[in-house]
């Protein structure tokens, strides 16, 4: 009897575990990826938080005050023009790049969905570029642009049917100097939206485009009813990675140009590190940098709620 | 380690009674450098060196000859120039101590000394008995890279200056000659002035036909302002008003000058408006260009020395040896366009033995073998060094060369070197692409010294004004 009380007993006590126990079954989850939390923290949000500190400081080639400066360094950043310019650059490149590579990326995509003879060669070489590194393409392209060198005027000549002396990283003329950086930008980049594109094309429903071919749907209808709402959340993750990368825009640029003629090319990035890393000015560096983080942040926010992921 | 901190000054202390005795004086500096740094025999100096062919002469010469003469290994870090000041103030504000010996282009010098990086250097100077080799130094490499407010910070190491090529064949030939005097009512010479220049370029593109032009100049942004302030100022031009610091590069004569310089690019190959020194020297080198202005070293590369050696098999063969001729820029005032001191950090755990490379490198002995590298960098800068008959002896026209640059060692312009000297630069480099590129001069310029004023206020405009007046006061800062 009482050893059978006895093992009721250790069974009541195994079916009601301590309180300990209760919470360390609890909380061991989180114990275990609280080291990889941590790592994360350091790795992303200490040069945040600490860019941050910095920004409200006054650290420069020839001070290093850490006391608090208030929005010294912020109000120096709305008042400086050339912030804006860069600003409105960087906008530009945008504005004409993104759109310009997906079209082109999608036009691409939808060429090679079809079984073409020599398919695996053809994407295999349209997606060299995109492997080449972005101050090596600059590079490249540079010389390609080069007057005297470069194949680019020789071509035009061929065409003009004379000799074509465009000097396309020296011109004044916004026209030349940044069609020459696009130039470079959209076939470095258009690989990536075609790569991402051919990826959602190949995995849009059969049975619906089937279907609207039994239904008579014209290939526009198809186009905009059944593809682009297919491939869509895809289109915008493509975007939205594009986009970043063009904000941050400075190989290329530093490679063609250097932001100049003056600063007629100059982007936010490139912007940043001539005051960086050229002039030494950190405080209002990290100023510059803090608001272009909010800023792109404020646009991937608006990107993953189209998305419906934020959600 | 404790023991060696109490030891080493003991060692040090002794060196210097040893060194002040009149047996050690009566040694050459370099022997004295070499005797005193091999107590520190076992340790390390990490020395900053920019990338490329410059750092070759610390890593194939003088690091691993000294490492063999005092056991102190030299570990090089090669930067782009560009990156040699933010690194150098970025590891002294961490306070690594990661640096020991730095190479300073002098124009950032104010800025190194204010911010405490540089070691003053009078003390070891004259512990190691080393002032007199420095009067052997050239008075404007002096004054341009050693001292700043009276006390020295590094050791002048490099003889920069911009030096006018020209192509002896052309201005020798009698039919060029007879053509230029009938046009232009002198002679065809290496051009004494500005408008000299021009009328010689004009005369040669013309002369020479397609692929020929009279003349190409260095361009590329971050050198492009050497030239600038040397014709600037030799126009009659000043950076500043003394009294209130406001800019004055945008008056009539910074706008005559930069007009000048745009009108010049019609000379000039197409594209020339963006040339670096590169494309500059290919050209020279090809045989297209009748003229050019560069720092030394195509002296040496023109006439083919050093150009089979592996460090420079990227260079096109030359095509114009025998034919160069050397002289001063027009106005004979060429601007020293950067150069190098050798400088010691002040938070290095190893400033004597830092200081005492440094003699070593810079010595009058040391110096000639590292001038006459043929894949290095480094050019002429003492007066031993024009004189050396060795030196002389390397190329049939190296007596020239080295009396050409001797002109230029007297009678350099000083680089602008005040509080931030970079932004000022900066700020002006973008003027005058923006004009190169077909701009307006006068608003470009009027922006940049609008520019320099925010950059005065927002330093300080007693500062700045103190700092000006420190580099103003010497002798080459401005032409008279």
């Amino acid at each position: 009897m009482s050893r059978i009380s006895a093992h009721t007993g250790a069974a009541a006590r195994l079916a009601e575990p301590s309180p300990v126990g209760v919470l360390a079954d609890r909380y061991f989850r989180y114990l275990i990826v609280w080291p990889a939390i941590l790592v994360l923290l350091l790795i992303g949000l200490f040069p945040l938080v600490y860019s941050a500190i910095v920004s409200f400081q006054k650290i420069n080639r020839r001070v290093e005050d850490t006391s608090f400066h208030g929005l010294l360094n912020y109000g120096r950043l709305v008042g400086d023009d050339r912030f804006w310019e860069s600003l409105l650059h960087t906008g530009i490149f945008t504005a004409i790049a993104l759109p310009l590579e997906l079209v082109l990326g999608f036009l691409l995509a939808k060429l090679m969905l079809d079984r073409l003879p020599g398919r695996q060669v053809f994407i295999a070489l349209l997606l060299l570029p995109a492997v080449i590194s972005p101050i090596v393409a600059g590079a490249m392209w540079r010389l390609m642009f080069d007057n005297i060198f470069g194949p680019i005027n020789q071509v035009l000549g061929w065409i003009a049917g004379g000799p074509v002396n465009i000097l396309w990283t020296i011109n004044d003329n916004p026209v030349v100097v940044y069609s020459a950086i696009l130039v470079c930008e959209i076939w470095q980049w258009t690989p990536f939206m075609f790569l991402i594109l051919l990826a959602a094309l190949a995995n849009v429903d059969r049975s619906q485009l089937e279907a609207a071919e039994l239904d008579g749907a014209s290939y526009w209808q198809t186009l905009s009813k059944v593809i682009l709402p297919a491939i869509k959340p895809v289109v915008i993750v493509a975007l939205t990675i594009r986009g970043l990368d063009l904000v941050r825009l400075f190989d290329i640029v530093w490679a063609l140009t250097r932001g100049g003629p003056g600063t007629m090319t100059e982007t936010v990035s490139v912007y940043a590190y001539i005051r960086g890393f050229e002039r030494f000015d950190v405080s209002f560096t990290a100023a510059l940098a803090f608001v272009v983080i909010v800023l792109l942040s404020l646009i991937v926010m608006a990107m993953l709620k189209r998305l419906e992921i934020a959600r | 380690m404790a023991l060696g901190r109490i030891t080493t000054p003991l060692v040090a202390l002794a060196a210097i009674g040893w060194a002040g005795t009149g047996d050690a004086l009566a040694q050459s500096a370099a022997d004295r450098a070499v005797e005193a740094a091999q107590q520190y025999a076992g340790t390390t100096l990490t020395i900053t060196w920019e990338a490329g062919l410059q750092s070759l002469d610390p890593l194939n010469f003088s690091g691993p000859k000294w490492e063999e003469l005092t056991g102190i290994e030299v570990k090089v870090v090669e930067m782009p120039i560009t990156e040699l000041f933010t690194k150098t103030l970025a590891e002294h504000r961490a306070g690594t101590g990661a640096y020991d010996l730095l190479n300073v282009v002098p124009a950032w010098m104010p800025d190194l000394v204010y911010a405490g990086v540089l070691e003053p250097l009078d003390a070891y100077v004259d512990r190691y008995g080393y002032r007199d080799e420095l009067q052997d130094i050239a008075p404007t490499y002096r004054d341009n890279q050693m001292t700043f407010d009276g006390q020295i910070y590094g050791l002048p190491d490099d003889g920069d200056v911009f030096l006018l090529y020209y192509r002896t064949d052309l201005f020798g030939d009698a039919d060029n000659q007879a053509e230029f005097k009938d046009r232009h009512g002198y002679d065809l010479a290496p051009p004494d002035t500005w408008a000299q220049f021009a009328d010689i370029s004009e005369f040669f593109t013309e002369r020479m036909g397609e692929g020929g032009y009279g003349s190409a100049l260095i361009h590329s942004p971050g050198l492009i302002h050497y030239l600038f302030e040397e014709r600037f100022r030799l126009a009659g031009g000043q950076f500043f008003d003394a009294d209130s610091m406001d800019a004055t590069i945008n008056g009539d004569i910074g706008v005559d000058v930069l007009s000048d310089m745009v009108a010049q690019l019609d000379n000039m190959p197409p594209g020339a408006a963006a040339w670096g020194p590169i494309e500059v020297l290919n050209s020279w080198l090809a045989g297209d260009l009748a003229m050019m202005i560069w720092w030394p070293p195509p002296g040496r590369w023109s006439a083919g020395y050093g150009t089979d050696t592996e460090a420079l098999s990227w260079l096109p063969e030359s095509t114009v040896a025998g034919k160069v001729g050397y002289a001063s820029t027009p106005g004979a005032r060429p601007q020293l366009a950067a150069g190098f001191a050798l400088s010691v950090a002040a938070n290095s755990d190893n400033k004597e033995a830092a200081y005492l490379f440094a003699q070593w490198m810079n010595s009058k002995e040391i110096s000639l073998q590292r001038v006459m590298l043929p894949f290095a960098l480094r050019d002429p800068f003492r007066t031993s060094h024009f004189e050396s008959e060795e030196y002389r002896a390397l190329w049939p026209a190296a007596g020239e060369y080295l009396d050409a640059l001797k002109v230029g060692s007297e009678t350099g312009l000083l680089d602008l070197s005040i509080i931030d000297t970079f932004s000022y630069e900066e700020s002006l480099t973008r003027a005058i692409t923006t004009s190169l590129a077909g701009g307006d001069v006068r608003s470009a310029l009027d922006q940049s010294a609008e520019e320099w004023n925010e950059i005065t206020d927002e330093i300080g405009v007693d500062d700045q004004r103190d700092a000006y007046a420190i580099w103003a006061s010497k002798p080459n800062a401005y032409p008279n």
